[in-house]
């Protein structure tokens, strides 16, 4: 097997029906990425029927009839290849309750495609997902304005989409002449793969020539070590296993540990990754690791493994930047949610809310606003009710983030700005 | 409104858990509106300890996920749930 060119996720994000799942199947389509035996189904119904214009509309089809009969056999997982990467793509889904799977889930997304449709404009998801993805710390932004085909690929039309859009990313802090603006159609094909013929004005890159400029993102082995804990097993002739998945650092065989905020320390005596014993885990890997000197009661689901000599950050309080995506009401100072980060689940109270933002700029509107509520992006200083792991987000990104969950519903989403050690 | 697929993983109690018994009280716990895709797969972790892999379909509306990790979590035998990767459909 060929070595493996270096892998990126990519989230494509968006405001609903402007294009999103066309594009990650065009994109599917054109990077070659479609099974053989559809594309060999579909030359076979072309040829008999003498018309060969429908091939993509075909396949998404297709694909679509195969998942329904239960054929295709990753449905959650899609991957392409451009000539320098390897791309896991998640199209995010619309709802707002996804939001908190985003954020606690496994694959953080490296770069995102922005789909804007050219005949819309922005809309409230394209400026929702824009914020969300700041929070989540993408920082890397390919816009696509889509549907030219229904704009009449007019070069007006496009310059006041990208106007639209410049204003946007620049008020959260993006650098919009570092973004690519990409006139497409997903549907039609155009600039996806080569400069299309429709938009003779258009002299920047295709968008598989924008994914290949994409920048790996550092690698968070460099970071401190940093293990949330999904649970603890006692299994016989071995000992105390922890079970989770590194998220930053690296761990080897004889380090020294410490659980966080438990506080216990031991010595990791082996580590095992698919069953098999590995001298360290790396970022990303799933592992278990047993470690001499703690119990199975010691440990717990939400408590955070790093090393001795630089233990995982205990929250006493928290400064944290939130955007507020669904409340029936107003959330004032008091308000007591659970928040979910990394893999706590704990309840938190704001005890102040300090700053709030406008959402269309991101600049500070009000000082210590009364309430805040749906649509509202704000700073607040945040108390967990019990000892929990959190760290700034500009020194551990994977440790910095949450989602507010209160009612059965993800009321916000946010990242942590400073901590007041315990 | 599309449908999202979500792949996630159950951890059973104990290394001891009879996992072909746990795939079954998972399936059985499916709440209405959303189905599980192909098979539930053992995944091996470490020291013997083996996590469950469901697929799941749900709709891309209120609550997300929530119903179906509820209900996995109050399986017998089961853990913790957790979403591993997740994206329309």
């Amino acid at each position: 097997m060929a070595a493996e060119k270096p892998h990126l996720n990519l989230a494509v994000i968006g405001h609903i029906d402007h294009g999103k799942s066309t594009l990650v199947g065009r994109l599917m389509y054109e990077a070659g990425a479609v099974p053989a035996h559809v594309i060999e189904k579909y030359k076979a119904e072309a040829k008999e029927k003498g018309k060969e214009s429908f091939a993509f509309a075909w396949v998404m089809d297709s694909l679509k009839e195969e998942r329904e009969r239960g054929i295709t056999i990753d449905i959650a997982h899609k991957r392409f290849d451009t000539a320098k990467y390897y791309f896991t793509v998640v199209d995010c889904p619309g709802h707002r309750d996804f939001v908190k799977n985003m954020i606690t889930g496994a694959s953080q997304a490296d770069a995102a495609i922005l789909v804007v449709a050219a005949p819309d404009g922005v809309m409230a998801q394209t400026r929702e997902h824009i914020f969300l993805s700041r929070t989540l710390g993408i920082n890397q932004l390919i816009v696509a304005v889509n549907k030219m085909d229904a704009a009449n690929y007019s070069e007006e039309r496009y310059k006041e989409v990208v106007a639209q859009v410049s204003e946007l990313l620049k008020m959260i802090g993006f650098k919009p002449k570092d973004i690519p603006f990409i006139p497409t159609s997903a549907f039609e094909g155009d600039n996806i793969t080569k400069a299309s013929e429709n938009t003779p004005w258009y002299k920047g890159p295709v968008i598989m020539q924008a994914l290949d400029d994409l920048k790996m993102p550092e690698k968070p082995d460099t970071l401190p070590l940093r293990i949330p804990v999904e649970d603890a097993y006692t299994i016989s002739g071995i000992g105390t296993v922890p079970v989770g998945r590194v998220e930053t650092g690296v761990m080897k065989k004889g380090d020294k540990v410490i659980f966080m905020p438990s506080g216990v320390e031991g010595e990791v005596k082996s580590i095992e990754m698919h069953h098999e014993e590995i001298p360290q885990a790396v970022p990303g890997d799933n592992i278990g690791w047993n470690v001499r000197g703690i119990g199975k009661s010691d440990v717990r689901r939400g408590d955070v493994c790093g090393l001795v000599s630089n233990p995982p950050t205990v929250a006493d309080e928290f400064v944290g930047q939130i955007v507020v995506l669904q409340h029936p009401s107003a959330i004032t100072a008091g308000y007591t949610p659970v928040f979910h980060a990394h893999t706590s689940q704990t309840a938190c109270q704001l005890i102040s809310l300090d700053k709030k933002l406008d959402p269309k700029s991101g600049q500070v509107k009000e000082e210590n606003p009364t309430f805040i509520k749906a649509g509202d992006a704000a700073i607040v200083t945040i108390k967990p009710t019990k000892p929990m792991v959190m760290e700034p987000v500009k020194e551990i990104p994977q440790l910095g983030r949450f989602a507010i969950r209160d009612m059965g519903m993800t009321i916000a989403a946010g990242m942590c700005m400073s901590v007041k050690q315990k | 409104m599309g449908e999202v697929a979500a792949k996630m993983k159950v951890m059973p109690e104990t290394i001891e858990t009879d996992l072909n018994e746990l795939k079954e009280k998972l399936r059985a716990a499916v709440p209405a509106g959303v189905e599980v895709y192909g098979e539930i797969v053992e995944e091996p972790v470490a020291f013997g300890l083996k996590a469950l892999i469901v697929t799941i379909i749900v709709g891309d509306q209120e609550g997300g996920t929530e119903a179906v990790e509820e209900a996995f979590a109050n399986v017998p035998g089961a853990e913790n749930v957790q979403i591993l990767e997740l994206g329309r459909l």
